[in-house]
């Protein structure tokens, strides 16, 4: 075959010479894991208070939160990207785009863009979650809730939630995992983080095996992280004498 | 304010429409792929062989492992050249975007098994073992019996999950491949006017979704209702 | 104490109460019973607002429950209510599902709402099992301890919503007990049971219902002597034969 395996490649110095490819690749696994932390955190608020909105006794808001779930479920996460980055900033009112496009660094807008949109996508799976899991709650709870005087707001708070939470950790788990391999769309908008920064070593130091299994380690190791800190939680919010807890 | 002009759009339609049926056709190919390959995966999964089982979970959890857009890159730009080093090919011959589209496939087929299996496993063992005692063989119980079963209640599941594929094909645009997005990018970027293509293109795909979405939905609720009598 | 005049309620086209009125007093203790279906669950819960209604009028202490000026929490933070299922809230400790309503709703502190709850777990005799979560304790218990948790409120009445009837038959008069002694002190209750037993030992008056409609309102003897209607005699021959 002829490929001149070199593994030392990563600690080498990078055209411009300031520093080596190791340092690329590990500031890419940094903007993957400032993106995806901070979207799931801005996905998890938005996710939560739509999954609420679509279980309360009022029809205006259960429907408005429903639109919202059917909207950002049904467009690609690529064009919904696109439309962040290439569409909103021009068609943003009050000069708030040209605020945008012309106060923030190139590097600031891919940022922004890439974490809003993927905190709007996962929040629509999150609130999915969120409402079976109130769903799956007895019929009751709300109703003993209410019924100890709690308003709807504190029965929410003290008795749904904090149940609804607990029986949602594993899909919620799979949508985590999922927005940190969503964020490899972003390499699309110019945004350096992990993917990207795998294609740049390709054309950089033409050893692409290399690269691309580095990138695609780092990628399990991320999974191997997240799946073990949700595990964590897992452990930590079981209840004692709860249906699969011992 | 933004002066939206969408003039560009109808000369490009039938462009666009080309797109959209190359969207159609991988939609497809890795529909029909996908359940292929993740029934048998599914199987290997819960075949009592061990190493088999092994293999299968393995390729399962290091696709769903991986975005999407990496194994596309894979399959775009490093497997050709592995495939061009082993077989000898001529440089003249791409198979950069059949690799791509493979590589696609290959990937669906693993969210694929993990929706069968979860199906196979909703059929009540007492199914198998009633198979077993007519003396049908294993091959023939999961034929004939397990899988027509669980097929019945993944129905939705799988149908969800085209629709998710759908919107995965877009993907493909990173091997430069001119799908319904493609075009679409291409058409908006030659006139100036990405903002009203991009509009455009989401909207295209939000009322595809959206409606096969409600249909599934409303095949679902017949399917409850039905099997609840 | 509880006034219930004229209520109608429908699930669209369903007539689930029609015309029903009945009257609890204080300190006395009605039995609402009738066949399943026939909306005795229903009416218990549109006593403290629960279940809307969209017709007639059901005062508890004088405050209308279907004004929509009333506050309906405060309300609820008076009306004490026992649930068929217990509804203990599985993520809390016994002490928490026994104080967080005292904290929260009442204002109470948590030395004082703490103090309160352990008392009455002690009297429903299950002061052992503070630290536990509902989850470790059995039907009877979990049902012990929400009546526990309402008695925390202070409440100027208890509904009882079928309290027995998702218990295991050797539970029962565990829960039966403590509501027979409930009864005896004086507490104003309206209970939605089959137990006629209970009713027969500490009830004021039976209240029949079928099919949506209050059948009878009597006092207990007369109920069980000789109840004026033949659906009423239907129901209690059935409920004999069990």
């Amino acid at each position: 075959m002829g490929y001149q395996w070199n593994w030392s490649i990563f600690g080498s110095t990078v055209p411009t010479g300031e520093t080596t490819y190791l340092v690329w690749l590990l500031s890419g696994l940094q903007t993957t894991i400032l993106l995806s932390l901070s979207a799931w955190l801005l996905a998890l608020a938005l996710g939560s208070l739509t999954g609420v909105l679509r279980t309360v006794p009022s029809k205006p808001l259960s429907t408005l939160a429903s639109a919202y779930v059917e909207l950002f479920r049904n467009i690609p996460l690529l064009v919904q990207l696109f439309i962040w980055y290439f569409v909103l900033p021009e068609i943003l009112p009050f000069g708030l785009g040209d605020a945008f496009k012309q106060q923030l660094s190139p590097l600031t807008q891919q940022f922004l863009s890439a974490m809003l949109c993927l905190a709007f996508f996962t929040s629509a799976r999150v609130a999915e979650q969120v409402r079976a899991g109130i769903n799956a709650l007895p019929r009751g709870q709300r109703a003993a809730g209410l019924a100890l005087g709690f308003t709807l707001p504190q029965t929410y708070r003290h008795v749904l939630l904090p149940m609804a939470f607990r029986l949602i950790v594993p899909p919620l788990t799979s949508e985590c995992l999922n927005i940190f391999k969503n964020s490899a769309v972003c390499s699309t908008i110019g945004l350096l983080e992990l993917a990207a920064q795998g294609r740049q070593l390709v054309d950089y130091t033409a050893q692409p095996y290399e690269s691309f299994i580095a990138i695609t380690l780092l990628y399990l190791v991320i999974n191997v992280v997240v799946m073990g800190l949700m595990r964590i939680v897992e452990a930590r919010a079981r209840v004692p004498g709860y249906l699969g807890s011992k | 304010m933004y002066e939206f002009d969408w003039s560009s759009i109808p000369g490009a339609l039938p462009f666009l429409w080309e797109g959209m049926k190359v969207s159609l056709e991988i939609t497809a190919c890795a529909v029909l792929f996908g359940i292929a390959w993740g029934t048998l995966l599914a199987m290997a999964r819960l075949a009592a062989i061990k190493p088999l089982t092994w293999l299968a979970a393995g390729y399962v959890n290091l696709f769903r492992a991986i975005p999407l857009v990496m194994v596309l890159l894979w399959f775009f730009l490093i497997v050709p050249q592995v495939l061009r080093g082993v077989f000898n090919l001529s440089a003249t011959t791409d198979v950069r975007l059949a690799s791509a589209l493979v590589g696609f496939a290959l990937f669906e087929a693993a969210y694929y098994s993990e929706i069968i299996r979860a199906g196979i496993q909703s059929v009540p063992k007492g199914q198998v073992a009633a198979a077993a005692a007519l003396g049908m063989t294993y091959a023939q119980a999961m034929r004939l019996v397990v899988l027509p079963q669980a097929f019945r209640n993944m129905v939705p599941l799988l149908l969800t999950q085209a629709i998710v594929l759908f919107q995965d094909t877009s993907l493909v645009y990173v091997s430069a491949l001119a799908d319904f997005f493609g075009v679409a990018y291409k058409v908006g970027d030659r006139d100036g006017r990405l903002v009203e293509l991009l509009l455009f293109a989401g909207a295209v795909y939000f009322l595809i979704c959206f409606a096969a979405s409600q249909a599934v939905r409303h095949y679902q609720k017949k399917l409850n209702a039905h099997g609840a009598h | 104490m509880i006034s219930i005049q004229n209520v109608s309620k429908h699930y669209g086209t369903f007539q689930v109460l029609t015309d029903c009125s009945t009257e609890v007093n204080k300190g006395e203790v009605i039995v609402v019973c009738g066949p399943s279906g026939s909306g005795k669950s229903t009416l218990i819960k549109c006593v403290n607002g629960l279940e809307p209604f969209q017709s007639g009028t059901i005062t508890v202490d004088g405050v209308s429950v279907g004004d929509p000026k009333t506050n309906l929490s405060k309300l609820r933070s008076r009306v004490g209510m026992v649930f068929q299922h217990f509804e203990l809230f599985p993520h809390m400790s016994i002490t928490d599902n026994l104080t967080i309503a005292q904290v929260k709703v009442l204002g109470r502190s948590k030395d004082e709402a703490t103090d309160k709850g352990l008392k009455l777990l002690d009297r429903v005799g299950l002061k052992a099992h503070a630290a536990k979560f509902p989850g470790q304790l059995s039907g009877g218990q979990q049902q012990r301890v929400a009546i526990a948790r309402a008695l925390a409120m202070d409440p100027i009445c208890m509904l009882f919503d079928e309290p027995t009837s998702a218990l295991d038959p050797e539970m029962i008069n565990e829960v039966l007990d403590v509501m027979v002694e409930l009864a005896q002190e004086g507490m104003t209750m309206m209970c939605v049971t089959h137990e006629m037993g209970f009713a027969r030992k500490v009830a004021n008056r039976i209240v029949f219902m079928d099919q949506g409609q209050i059948v009878e309102d009597d006092a207990k003897d007369a109920f069980f002597g000789n109840p004026r209607s033949e659906r009423a005699r239907q129901f209690l021959a059935k409920i004999l034969t069990h």
